[in-house]
């Protein structure tokens, strides 16, 4: 899949690889709801999905970027829907936190991606995943944390 | 003076079985060096020193020493801090330690003073003295203002005095207002600063073992079932590596400027460490090691808290 993204470089198929994290019970049913409800929305994005986005460890979003993928997208329950009762707020502290420092280092706003998305919200999960493909095909391939462009192996 | 009151108390603390060390400074390899002591017999108390060149953060070992055995340390403002944080996480626990306070005008950058035109080889002695830090060479005393002698971090710090201690020695000067600037450039030369910066390191781990925050019986850069960072020499692999510690640390990181010295490759650490700070004061109003008794900032949630949607 990196290999892929890095061959599509500064090429006009060039076409955004995102990952994306999302917590199991609200986000990843929520993008099942927009599949099964057969909404159309950009195939870009791998998903890994976590038990709760209390689970992601900054590391995955940082280790994301360092292998090249275009952007980064975190998916969670509402304030207050956790399914473990408060993991997703540990998470906004640390995310929020990672948020603001990926800019700092130079990383596009546009290239991460932090949202709630329930598990009803199969129409907003379409609309994410769509804006952020778009945003990103107008800022064009990442070139990667040390500018090089080649992302190293896993 | 000082020196001496703190050789007192080590003597006394150790004559009396109170404590079974004290962790403190010595002279070092040369008069503008210092280095860790470790005293644990009352006549060795004479070892321990006091001047602008202390710049060991000595509680990196209490994590390693002072969990089953009662110590003594001696602390500046920011070493302080750095125990605050420890006794916040449960790495030692108040009881164990005797904390010997003492309020710092600021530590001395060798750079600062080779370009204050101060041949290093021929300095004698460091000390205090008001606004400046006279510096004792061979060739006679020189006086440099402090805010050209010390570290950047120094330059602007606002915890002058020790915030936690059982006894404190010497004046406290005042604080300086810290400030802290956003980085500056466009995302991508920010990027390509950064890369430029990190492809100097080596991974040694100086920066690593230097601080007292990164206490990981296994840190993740040294992980090999989940390879965060593999061993190629590449920069991608060093950002990794920087900004998963960044990350770490974020939150904790007192300021000490530990890190940023032990750097071989003179990497700007604590430029790094300081922009994630300025985020944590920003987003969370947030200080590291100043209160026992407050939960780290990231181990630790308030419903209230700044949300992606804005509200």
């Amino acid at each position: 899949m990196i290999e892929e993204t890095t061959e599509q470089t500064n090429t006009e198929t060039w076409k955004p690889t995102i990952l994306g994290i999302l917590c199991n019970w609200c986000s990843y049913a929520g993008a099942d709801l927009a599949g099964s409800s057969r909404m159309k929305h950009p195939a870009n994005m791998r998903i890994v999905r976590v038990p709760c986005s209390g689970r992601v460890n900054p590391l995955f979003i940082l280790k994301g970027f360092q292998m090249g993928f275009d952007g980064v997208m975190v998916l969670g329950c509402h304030p207050g829907d956790c399914h473990y009762a408060k993991g997703n707020y540990f998470a906004r502290r640390r995310i929020m936190l990672i948020r603001e420092l990926l800019q700092s280092m130079g990383i596009e706003p546009e290239r991460f991606h932090f949202e709630w998305v329930s598990a009803s919200e199969g129409a907003r999960f379409a609309e994410v995943v769509t804006e952020m493909t778009a945003n990103i095909e107008k800022i064009g391939p990442f070139c990667g944390v040390d500018c090089s462009r080649t992302p190293s192996a896993f | 003076m000082i020196d001496k009151q703190i050789q007192q108390k080590a003597k006394e603390l150790l004559e009396s079985g109170d404590v079974t060390m004290v962790i403190g400074w010595g002279a070092g390899s040369a008069p503008f060096k210092t280095t860790p002591v470790f005293v644990e017999k009352p006549e060795d108390a004479q070892k321990l020193v006091w001047n602008p060149a202390c710049t060991n953060n000595l509680a990196v070992y209490l994590p390693q020493v002072a969990k089953k055995a009662k110590v003594a340390i001696v602390a500046k403002p920011c070493d302080s801090r750095s125990i605050v944080t420890l006794i916040q996480e449960n790495q030692v626990p108040r009881e164990n330690l005797v904390i010997i306070g003492l309020p710092c005008s600021g530590i001395v950058d060798d750079a600062a003073l080779r370009k204050a035109d101060i041949k290093l080889a021929e300095v004698q002695s460091l000390e205090w003295e008001g606004d400046s830090v006279a510096v004792t060479t061979t060739g006679g005393k020189v006086s440099v203002p402090i805010s050209d002698a010390v570290r950047e971090g120094c330059k602007s710090c606002d915890t002058r005095v020790p915030v936690v201690s059982d006894v404190t020695f010497g004046e406290a000067p005042a604080a300086s207002p810290s400030t802290v600037e956003p980085m500056d450039g466009s995302f991508e030369e920010r990027r390509a600063y950064w890369a430029e910066q990190f492809d100097r390191c080596i991974r040694c781990y100086a920066c690593r073992q230097a601080c007292p925050g990164c206490y990981c019986a296994k840190c993740f850069a040294d992980r090999n079932d989940v390879k965060w960072t593999n061993k190629k020499a590449v920069a991608g692999e060093s950002w990794m590596f920087q900004m998963g510690r960044a990350m770490h640390l974020a939150g904790r990181c007192v300021g000490c400027g530990e890190c940023e010295r032990a750097c071989p490759m003179e990497i700007p650490l604590m430029k790094l460490n300081r922009e994630v700070q300025r985020h944590v004061t920003e987003l969370f109003d947030f200080t590291p090691g100043m209160d026992i008794d407050v939960s780290p900032v990231l181990g630790d949630f308030d419903p209230g808290d700044p949300d992606p949607n804005g509200h």
